[in-house]
């Protein structure tokens, strides 16, 4: 039962946050354009009454009111048409929307927590109504202020276009069946209101139902007849009578008391409902039309799947990969000719290639979604740093792995922040004297390189001023040479140190100095790296590069005596053998090499980790030039085994209790004859062995 | 080959005493330097001998390192050293793992060799005198009288280091 409940509720915030994400889309594009078309309010009708309904089978009351509130607005909306509301009215109207979504966000991340949800959404509540009374003019405000469910059903009331539906008797969950019918008309665009109107939240409408029939409402003969071929179609209704005759010989004088004005505006000018989905000259329709396309496509071919059965897939794959091998290498095969062994095997081969592509390519997915919030959050602080900026996106269709996906998010957000707040210049005049455009640019952009994605986020702003960091980083104790040999590039490496934020007051959204390290230290945990570049007064660049995947990595085989390790081939520049002749002692018994005009330091892995070896002269084993960042060396090992496509696997927790991703270890990896080997950590592999040094 | 017959020996011991009283626990023993522990049954997952072991650099002696049992990766730690003992000259072929699943946590531990399966009334097991020993949470007298047990500390284990 639980489990039950639990699957429900997975799809209602999966779906909710869908809707809520296509709403934010709407809203963005909307306030582009400073209006709704008559898509978008259609559209943003069907989110808010699709929420309204699995809101209230949740029993989520605060969502369902506000839902059914805003679905009210945009009911008022849709009958005027945009053009009713004025100008200056807009800019409140979508300030309200995107509070609605973050109200929405908030509770719907409540849920996520099991945490109790706010009951206190009068002053929200309050908020709409006041701006539904704005937009209907002060004449209308009694009527409009009245209880939430009493609007639509009084003005439908005055409409007169009534279908009355009974159900099968003894069909059972009537109110259920209504809502159905109401859902299936509302696909069909016909949006009717109904009585009673309380079906989807409340099981005793099932006998009023059965007394009293369904009561459909519908704004235009057409409409009404376009209800009954839907209704003719639905299953389980035994009867249906058209009351239009009677009532709607006098539909104003029936109407209760909201005031007469509003509906006779209502009737004329406004096209059928039915009509609606056909609209094409509708301005900046086409992208909304191309994204309503895409969404209904969508509907029918992509399932949502749990990441949790894709992570054992791709587990599973991996190991079939593993095994594959392990079967075809065997030792006791070795040296027998066995053609049709050979044969299968290689068609195996290709199968598990194929499976393994595939399962990989099903983790894939774009980085449009993360980059469309950005958006959002360029929106909202260009209002409140009253700073004009654009976001330019590009490259949002590159697929990345979803678990990666997920660790970019924050990191892309806090340097649009960074650039937002600390990037663009503060006055409009500054960019102007500059010769720039008055509105900013931030740029947003990710492509493909081989094994890599790089993302980059560019802002045509201020840039950063190297003195004003070289001076707080003095004042921070973090030099540890002259400030004359500082590299522009080391003065930048160190905004991304701990603590480091160049913004003399914090800000709501940054400057408490957890900025760029966070950045980097979430960046390395997927595997990537950061970079800065910048140029005073042209602006800042910041570039992640981010392995596609962290599943699988394309890794060189060492040994070192008995041991075997592997290095993502990324981090490897070369390797050489070297003479005795060629090494350069330094005064702490360290060895250094001259490789094209810059000195390396040379890391022995056997002395290390103390490994036992029989290579312990430079010349027999072999250097592998490695690099990570900024940091450059050679390791020393025995020998190259080969390269691999490797399986990463995660450490046992266990061992997390010695620190041993310090020790330079980050995973480990199956081979194909079942043995372990440990994938090396280039970065921190240094740091061990520099520690292990002061210690000595 | 050899695994198989050790899951056999459990499986036969374990058989013997299907009728115990339902208050007592299952243990089972093994020696490590001449000790007798034991842990609880419930924690065992199983007996394997003749793994292959990867060492990890820069860890306590006591962790021996790494083995692949079918594709999980288990930290294998060495109860004589964990507990302050000299190593045993273990070659090979007469490496013997307990795998416990200690609340989720996979680890395999090092022994000589194992005993049996006891049962034991949990509420006799004396917590007096062992406070300062390392990984014993309570000592109890078997009941044929022939040996005392120490009981393995497995939240202990896996939560010091």
């Amino acid at each position: 039962m639980d489990n039950g409940n639990d699957n429900i509720l997975e799809m209602y915030l999966y779906e909710t946050n869908t809707l809520l994400e296509q709403l934010d889309g709407i809203l963005l594009n909307s306030e582009q354009a400073n209006t709704f078309t008559e898509d978008d309010v259609n559209e943003i009708f069907r989110i808010m009454h699709t929420l309204k309904g699995s809101s209230a089978m949740m029993e989520f009351q605060a969502l369902t009111t506000i839902a059914h509130r805003i679905e009210d607005l945009f009911f008022v909306i849709r009958e005027h048409s945009m053009d009713a509301i004025p100008e200056d009215l807009h800019h409140e109207l979508f300030n309200l929307m995107f509070l609605s979504t973050d109200f929405f966000r908030s509770e719907v991340k409540k849920i996520e927590n099991s945490e109790p949800l706010s009951d206190d959404i009068d002053t929200f509540l309050s908020d709409i109504n006041s701006f539904m009374q704005k937009i209907n003019g002060g004449g209308n405000a009694a009527a409009q202020a009245a209880p939430a469910k009493a609007a639509p059903a009084a003005s439908a009331s005055s409409t007169g276009h009534i279908l009355h539906v009974f159900f099968d008797e003894g069909c059972g969950m009537e109110n259920l069946r209504a809502f159905m019918l109401v859902t299936s008309l509302s696909e069909a665009g016909l949006d009717p209101t109904y009585e009673p109107s309380d079906v989807d939240s409340n099981p005793d409408s099932a006998s009023i139902i059965v007394d009293k029939g369904f009561l459909l409402h519908f704004t235009s003969s057409e409409a009404l007849q376009a209800a009954i071929e839907v209704v003719k179609g639905a299953s389980n209704i035994q009867t249906y009578e058209v009351l239009a005759d009677t009532d709607a010989e006098a539909p104003e004088s029936a109407a209760p008391a909201p005031a007469p004005a509003l509906n006779t505006v209502k009737e004329d000018p406004v096209p059928a409902p039915a009509d609606t989905p056909v609209h094409p000259a509708v301005s900046g329709g086409t992208p909304t039309n191309a994204g309503a396309n895409r969404t209904a496509a969508s509907k029918q071919s992509l399932i949502s799947v749990n990441l949790s059965k894709l992570d054992s897939l791709m587990a599973i794959v991996g190991e079939i990969v593993i095994t594959e091998s392990m079967v075809t290498s065997s030792p006791d095969i070795r040296g027998l000719k066995l053609d049709n062994f050979t044969k299968s095997a290689r068609q195996l081969r290709k199968l598990t290639d194929e499976l393994q592509d595939i399962s990989m390519s099903i983790r894939m997915v774009p980085v449009s979604g993360t980059f469309q919030k950005m958006k959002r959050i360029v929106r909202d602080m260009s209002q409140k740093l009253g700073k004009k900026a654009r976001l330019v996106i590009e490259g949002e269709d590159t697929e990345v792995d979803k678990s990666i996906v997920d660790s970019i998010g924050d990191p892309i957000m806090h340097i649009v922040r960074n650039s937002m707040d600390h990037g663009l210049e503060e006055n409009v005049e500054d960019r102007i004297a500059a010769g720039k455009d008055p509105q900013g640019t931030i740029t947003l952009s990710a492509a493909h390189t081989g094994s890599e994605v790089i993302i980059t986020i560019q802002d045509d702003g201020q840039g950063v001023n190297p003195e004003g960091v070289l001076a707080k980083a003095r004042k921070n104790g973090l030099l540890t040479k002259p400030e004359s040999e500082y590299t522009h590039k080391e003065i930048l490496a160190f905004l991304m140190a701990p603590g480091f934020s160049t913004n003399k007051e914090v800000t709501e959204y940054s400057g408490r100095g957890v900025g760029m390290d966070v950045v980097k230290a979430n960046v390395e945990s997927v595997g990537g790296t950061v970079s800065i570049s910048s140029e005073i007064g042209k602006g800042m660049c910041v570039t992640l590069k981010i392995p596609l995947t962290l599943a699988i990595v394309d890794g060189m085989e060492l040994s070192v005596g008995k041991s075997i390790f592997t290095i993502p081939i990324h981090n490897i520049r070369q390797s050489f053998k070297v003479s005795e002749g060629e090494v350069i002692h330094d005064a702490n018994h360290g060895e250094m090499i001259n490789r094209m005009g810059s000195f390396y330091p040379i890391v022995r892995i056997h002395d290390l980790y103390q490994i036992d070896t029989e290579i312990t002269n430079i010349e027999d084993g072999i250097l592998v030039w490695v690099d990570s960042g900024e940091l450059s060396y050679c390791l020393f090992v025995d020998e190259l085994l080969g390269e691999q496509q490797v399986v990463v696997k995660p450490l046992p927790s266990y061992l997390n209790n010695f620190n041993i991703k310090n020790s330079g270890i980050t995973g480990c990896t199956i081979m194909g004859d079942g043995n372990i080997s440990i994938i090396l950590d280039v970065a921190n592999l240094y740091m061990a062995a520099q520690n292990g040094n002061m210690l000595h | 080959m050899s695994t198989e017959s050790m899951d056999m020996t459990i499986d036969a011991l374990t058989g013997e005493l299907v009728h115990a009283d339902t208050l007592m626990t299952k243990y089972l023993t093994f020696v490590a330097d001449d000790l007798l522990f034991g842990v609880n049954a419930s924690y065992v997952v199983e007996i394997i001998i003749n793994h292959a072991l990867t060492s990890l650099p820069m860890t306590p002696d006591y962790v021996k390192g790494i083995i692949n049992l079918r594709g999980q990766i288990i930290p294998i730690i060495d109860t004589r050293l964990r507990i302050g003992h000299p190593s045993a000259e273990h070659d090979d072929s007469t490496v013997c793992i307990i795998v416990l699943d200690i609340d989720g946590t996979h680890i395999g531990i090092l022994v000589d060799r194992v005993a049996q399966m006891v049962d034991i009334d949990e509420t006799q097991i004396s917590t007096g005198p062992v406070s300062d020993q390392q990984l014993v949470s309570g000592m109890i007298s078997l009941a044929d009288g022939s040996d005392t047990m120490l009981v393995l500390d497995c939240a202990r284990m896996i939560n010091e280091v």
